[in-house]
């Protein structure tokens, strides 16, 4: 035990004295969060990205002018660009992935509300963006309550309005006023509720419907991305292995009373505890960086420390399988990538097939990410609790079976 | 103090250690000579317990190597061919944890830490990391982690490879400190001076025999007083073997296309040999002439010149 403790301070020592490699990995996710969030939007409170949106308006009434113009107002209009399309044009480029979603407004839709009868809009989002169809559905959201408010609330004053609709044309400016004004009102009166008049249909391409995202983009793209970083840093850890095989110190340490089986649980421990330490790094760079709200701390730790044993568990185990550098740059680096991919690092497990995603979960990418989401989500330490128990029981397994492995490998390995 | 049984180890074909005996006794320092691929290496892994011997007993003290390897390590210091050790970390760092593992109690291993190092004239760049010493001073730390728990059984392979002269009598020192101290020390080189000034005892190692071993003297005796001779020029083998063969006082000892090594009972007979050559009309290049010392010896025993 002694010995142990004396072998990962010596670790320790060494990679604090030489750490550009760690750091190196470090970096990558910081740098692909901030890339990524420069791409698809900017830091949580901070401005949103501008949503592109086709507009097909069958309708041509002033409601459906007063609700296209009200979608382009104020800081709306910061956010969304809107270009009205025909129906048909529409759906061919959305789905050439021209826009984030096409907005339809069926015919008769303004009559339909003067009347008081229930009506809808259609959404259809882009199924190859992930964020920014939200934002667009989101505002809609809001207008058709919006709307639908309106339609209880001021129901004398729209009589007014009509007047306007019977003129043959409304003039722009006439209506851009007009709806801002709506706007203006209606943000103090939404707190009412009201049963909707106007529902929104929302359709997304592909038959399975999201569940509603409530995270910024840093917020998915780095606790995937340190994932994947975290198992090419312990392996990092672990390729000392071969380098102190290398250099002889590792012959050196099997002629000093140190057995091997200590040796490679001081490998087991380092790795975890670097892994930790780059987490945590993470995590307090992502709060700082990105604003991302990572969730109840304790959980948030309880998770670094279980994700970690299972991160080093698992590269132990690998480790068992190799004898050289090049084995391992093979073998580590195929799986940790392919281990990546499936499990959610590179591309999110929600836009897989089913097929996949039954091997998306057989990775310990998708577990990690899913749990740090959990968290994030405000989810009970409870409902991760069984992740976090698979995580330490499989961690501890693997190092188990990868300390036996190596040991036998190692052995042999030495005399030569 | 060390006990060597009819040691053999076979790596597939390669007899690398071949059925070898042979006794250290406590203080001794323990020459072991031999060429590239002599067998050193193997035999020092398969004391230190690294390699397990094919057949054979090694004995430290009462201990034996199969079952207490565990406290046969505390008793022993092994200082590799390779410098094993951490180069991130300065050389008090390394000095430390390798004292540590080996169990020595703090206050006693930074005496030794500060004693080493001012014996070694590395004081002073204690706190640099090792990656930037030199060579040389690489060697001494190399030699001193090994010797920092001040072992009973002290074994170094080649722990002057590739230094200066400086350094060499630095290291000359410590080792021979360490054995009036009473370690016992086993000394693998293939540099004879280095053999014949610091070993008690040598053992002349080839293809993984020993064939032959004493003190310098009793070496020396081998070759008797027969100086031995190397000649080389243009001839073929034959052409040579025919000629020193025709001579009742030359023995052939080694002979290639150009050179061939032979012994001569007094070397003043040799303008009578070398005519030989000329009267055959062959061109000699060189002829030089060893009197009786460990480099005779050696050649006497494998034929070959021992070179760094
Ligand atoms: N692990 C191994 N596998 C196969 N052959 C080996 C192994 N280790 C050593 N040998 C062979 O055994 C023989 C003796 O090698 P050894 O390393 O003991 O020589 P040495 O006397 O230490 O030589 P050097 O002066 O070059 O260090 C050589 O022929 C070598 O090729
Ligand atoms: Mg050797």
């Amino acid at each position: 035990m002694r010995n142990l403790f004396y072998l990962v301070r010596k670790d320790f020592k060494r990679k604090w004295k030489n750490p550009v490699v760690i750091l190196g990995f470090l970096f990558i996710p910081i740098v692909f969060t901030v890339i990524f969030g420069m791409v698809f939007g900017s830091g949580g409170e901070g401005t949103l990205p501008q949503v592109k949106i086709f507009a097909a308006d069958n309708d041509q009434s002033l409601i459906s002018g007063l609700l296209l113009g009200a979608l382009t107002q104020g800081e709306l209009n910061e956010l969304i660009e809107l270009e009205a399309i025909e129906e048909d044009e529409g759906r061919k480029l959305l789905d050439r992935g021209k826009a984030s979603a096409l907005l339809i407004i069926p015919e008769n839709f303004g009559q339909n509300i003067w009347d008081g009868q229930s009506t809808e809009i259609l959404l259809i989002k882009n199924p190859a963006e992930q964020f920014l169809p939200q934002i667009a559905e989101e505002i809609l959201d809001t207008m058709t309550l919006v709307l639908s408010s309106l339609r209880h609330l001021f129901a004398d004053e729209l009589d007014t309005v009509r007047e306007l609709a019977d003129l043959e044309e409304f003039p722009d400016e006439a209506i851009s006023a007009l709806s801002l004004q709506f706007k203006d009102r209606i943000d103090g009166a939404s707190k009412y509720l009201f049963p909707p008049v106007i529902s929104l249909k929302q359709i997304t391409l592909s038959e399975e419907k999201k569940d509603v995202e409530d995270l910024s983009v840093q917020a998915h793209i780095l606790p995937a991305m340190a994932v994947m970083f975290l198992l090419f840093i312990c392996n990092a850890v672990f390729e000392d292995i071969l380098s102190e095989k290398e250099s002889g110190t590792l012959m050196r340490l099997r002629i000093s009373p140190v057995n091997l089986t200590e040796y490679i649980w001081s490998k087991i421990v380092i790795s975890t505890l670097i892994g930790i330490l780059c987490t945590s790094l993470l995590i307090i760079l992502g709060r700082v960086l990105f604003s991302i709200h990572w969730g109840d701390p304790a959980a948030v730790a309880l998770l670094v420390l279980c994700l970690n044993i299972l991160i080093a568990g698992f590269i132990a185990f690998l480790f068992s399988f190799v004898r050289t550098e090049r084995q391992a740059g093979a073998l580590l680096t195929t799986v940790i990538l392919l281990m990546s991919m499936l499990g959610g690092s590179m591309i999110p497990v929600e836009n897989y097939p089913p097929v996949i995603l039954i091997f998306s979960k057989l990775t310990l990418n998708y577990w990690g990410i899913t749990a740090f989401k959990k968290i994030m989500r405000g989810e009970s330490l409870a409902t991760i609790l069984p992740i976090l128990s698979v995580m330490v029981v499989a961690g501890v397994m693997l190092s188990i079976m990868g300390s036996y492995f190596l040991n036998k490998n190692l052995k042999k390995g030495i005399s030569q | 103090m060390l006990h060597i049984d009819h040691l053999s180890k076979t790596f597939d074909t390669i007899k690398a250690v071949d059925d070898i005996s042979f006794e250290v006794a406590e203080g001794e320092i323990f020459g072991f000579l031999g060429p590239n691929g002599a067998g050193k290496t193997t035999t020092i892994s398969m004391i230190a317990g690294l390699l397990k011997p094919d057949s054979g007993k090694i004995r430290i003290g009462s201990l034996d190597l199969d079952g207490d390897l565990k406290k046969i390590k505390r008793l022993m210091g092994v200082v590799p061919q390779e410098m094993a050790f951490y180069e991130e970390l300065t050389a008090k760092e390394n000095l430390l944890f390798w004292g540590k593992l080996q169990g020595v109690r703090k206050k006693k291993l930074e005496e030794r830490v500060q004693y080493y190092l001012e014996k070694t004239g590395l004081l002073g760049r204690e706190n640099e990391a090792l990656k930037k010493y030199s060579g040389g001073m690489k060697r001494r730390i190399n030699l001193i982690i090994g010797l920092i728990h001040e072992p009973k059984l002290l074994l170094l392979d080649e722990p002057t490879a590739g230094i200066d002269i400086q350094t060499k009598l630095n290291i000359y020192e410590i080792i021979k400190e360490a054995s009036s101290k009473g370690t016992t020390i086993l000394y693998t080189t293939h540099n004879l001076q280095e053999a014949e000034e610091l070993c008690h005892r040598i053992a002349i190692l080839d293809l993984g025999k020993i064939l032959a071993m004493g003190t310098l003297n009793e070496l020396v005796q081998i070759v008797g007083e027969k100086d031995i001779v190397i000649v080389s020029g243009k001839f073929s083998i034959d052409q040579a073997r025919t000629i020193i063969s025709s001579f009742q006082q030359a023995t052939v000892l080694s002979i290639e296309e150009g050179k061939i090594v032979f012994s001569l009972e007094a070397s003043k007979n040799i303008s009578t040999v070398l005519e030989e050559f000329f009267k055959k009309g062959i061109t000699i290049d060189d002829v030089s002439i060893k009197q009786p010392n460990l480099e005779s010896v050696f050649l006497k025993l494998t034929g070959k010149e021992l070179r760094e």
